[in-house]
């Protein structure tokens, strides 16, 4: 375990991240979309369950309160990043559990509660999102960087991850304007 | 090194099986099953201070449903089993770690020796259940001070009927290392105990090659006349030097300076803060590495080097 220091968990900015900041400088992206808020889920610590919430307090430049990247006790709290909110697609997830592509032995269920993502959202392009403002109900984020699958998330599920999430992991966002999400919110680009 | 999930489950059943040995059967309060396990296996079970001890699953494992647990209340111990008797029942909540097995049944064997003392009989409980559900031959050697006082006896004599052979102290039957069998390819020995018993059956067995003989030891290192040293740790990757004063941990040194290293037991005997080294004497102070793996793996949290040591990383 990590130790359990009191200061606050640093972030870095989203659109201060180097893949976030080029991106927002530019037009474009995708537009006329609209998609929905499926899950949250939190971990208190690093290594725990995710834990479904149907409620959940998004505090601007910090987090989802009660997750662990909210209470830098995560497994990368210690390395400052753009971790306030993750988000996957709920296609993604679709297409592991369709085996496409056919990348390893068979088809992968991996759940809302196992991907270690904070929201599963479907309809929502996230990696067109690099740079972008976007709402979730009333809470803005601001889209830092793409997800990269990690090797410690094949080892905490046993199962191989790794390659069929390779660049469809999911959005890692920061908070711009916090307030509280639920399951069912709609999701739509701010201009 | 493995990273395991850790698990909020529900003590479903909580009952002395021993006068002195809490038996908990723990559930998942939302999943229907929990992570696969084999026999042998082990959980970590987090105290409420944020500590960690490991236990053996001593149920079945076919059984996806349960996990248990068998854990004997050590009054000059840590304080990691006062707590787990005094805490948990039916009901409550148990930070329990997805299990890792460090002791598992050798597939190839063809008989299996079992020799338990006291709460050591917790992973071959399990062990004998997979022997006897896939017909191995095996037979488990009991020691206790009396059937009273043996953990989970009663259900090892239905899994095992006459292949459970009990010593007890009481009635004047104390282990005998003559009955084990002579070396044989084919044959495994296990050994769960006090020392005193691992110590003796080792000592017979002395002949015998290491990996027929397995072992393991929820226990830190007590060794009162080892005196660390500092030495520098070099990280192959970019060269970074690190000191590593006396009173901290190679694992200390590496998360102070920003490396995210698993870790669980911190004593040298879970295994998960595993990593490689090339250059340098490593000093091991670990239970569960195996010789073979300690000429280029250590476990950072107990072990040291002399002088300095380049780090895989």
């Amino acid at each position: 375990m990590h130790s359990t220091t009191k200061s606050l968990p640093r972030m870095v900015e989203a659109f201060d991240h180097p893949s976030g900041s080029l991106a927002a400088k530019s037009a474009g992206g995708a537009m006329l979309w609209q998609g929905k808020l499926l899950h949250i889920h939190v971990a208190p610590s690093a290594s725990y369950e995710m834990e479904e919430l149907h409620e959940a307090h998004c505090v601007a430049g910090r987090g989802i309160v009660g997750d662990r990247y909210f209470e830098g006790t995560g497994t990368y709290s210690p390395k400052p990043d753009v971790r306030e909110v993750t988000l996957i697609e709920q296609e993604a997830l679709d297409a592991l559990w369709r085996n496409d592509p056919p990348m390893q032995d068979g088809r992968i269920k991996l759940e809302p509660g196992d991907h270690r993502r904070n929201l599963t959202v479907i309809g929502v392009p996230l990696n067109h999102l690099v740079g972008r403002r976007f709402r979730i109900g009333e809470v803005i984020l601001r889209g830092g960087r793409l997800n990269f699958p990690c090797k410690y998330l094949e080892e905490l599920l046993g199962q191989p991850v790794f390659l069929p999430l390779y660049n469809r992991s999911g959005l890692n966002c920061g908070i711009e304007v916090g307030g509280i999400i639920r399951p069912g919110d709609p999701v739509e680009l701010v201009a | 090194m493995t990273a395991r999930l850790i698990m909020k489950l529900r003590v479903e059943k909580a009952h002395l099986t021993s006068p002195d040995v809490l038996h908990v059967q723990l559930v998942h309060p939302l999943r229907p099953e929990l992570p696969h396990w084999t026999a042998g296996a082990h959980v970590d079970l987090r105290l409420s201070d944020g500590r960690v001890r490991q236990y053996s699953l001593c149920g079945d494992p076919l059984d996806r449903s349960r996990y248990e647990i068998a854990i004997k209340r050590e009054p000059s111990g840590r304080g990691g089993s006062i707590w787990a008797h005094e805490n948990l029942r039916a009901g409550t909540i148990a930070h329990v770690s997805a299990p890792r097995n460090n002791l598992p049944l050798a597939e190839n064997a063809k008989r299996h020796v079992l020799i338990a003392g006291g709460i050591g009989i917790t992973p071959f409980a399990s062990m004998a259940r997979s022997l006897s559900a896939g017909n191995k031959d095996y037979v488990l050697h009991y020691c206790a001070r009396s059937a009273e006082d043996a953990p989970l006896l009663a259900e090892l004599q239905a899994i095992c009927a006459d292949r459970l052979i009990p010593w007890f102290s009481q009635q004047g039957r104390r282990f005998d290392t003559n009955v084990l069998p002579r070396r044989d390819q084919g044959t495994h020995v296990y050994v769960c105990g006090p020392s005193r018993l691992v110590e003796s059956v080792r000592t017979a067995l002395k002949e015998w090659p290491e990996q027929q003989i397995h072992n393991e030891v929820f226990q830190p290192t007590i060794d009162e006349n080892f005196k660390a040293e500092p030495f520098e740790a070099v990280v192959a990757s970019t060269g970074q030097r690190l000191l590593v004063p006396a009173n901290q941990s190679l694992l200390d040194v590496l998360r102070d300076s920003g490396f995210i290293v698993p870790s669980s037991c911190e004593l040298g005997v879970c295994g998960s803060c595993e990593c490689g080294y090339r250059d340098g004497i490593v000093i091991h102070r670990d239970h569960i590495l195996p010789l073979a793996k300690r000429q280029d793996r250590m476990l950072p949290c107990v072990s040291r080097a002399r002088v300095g040591v380049t780090l895989d990383l």
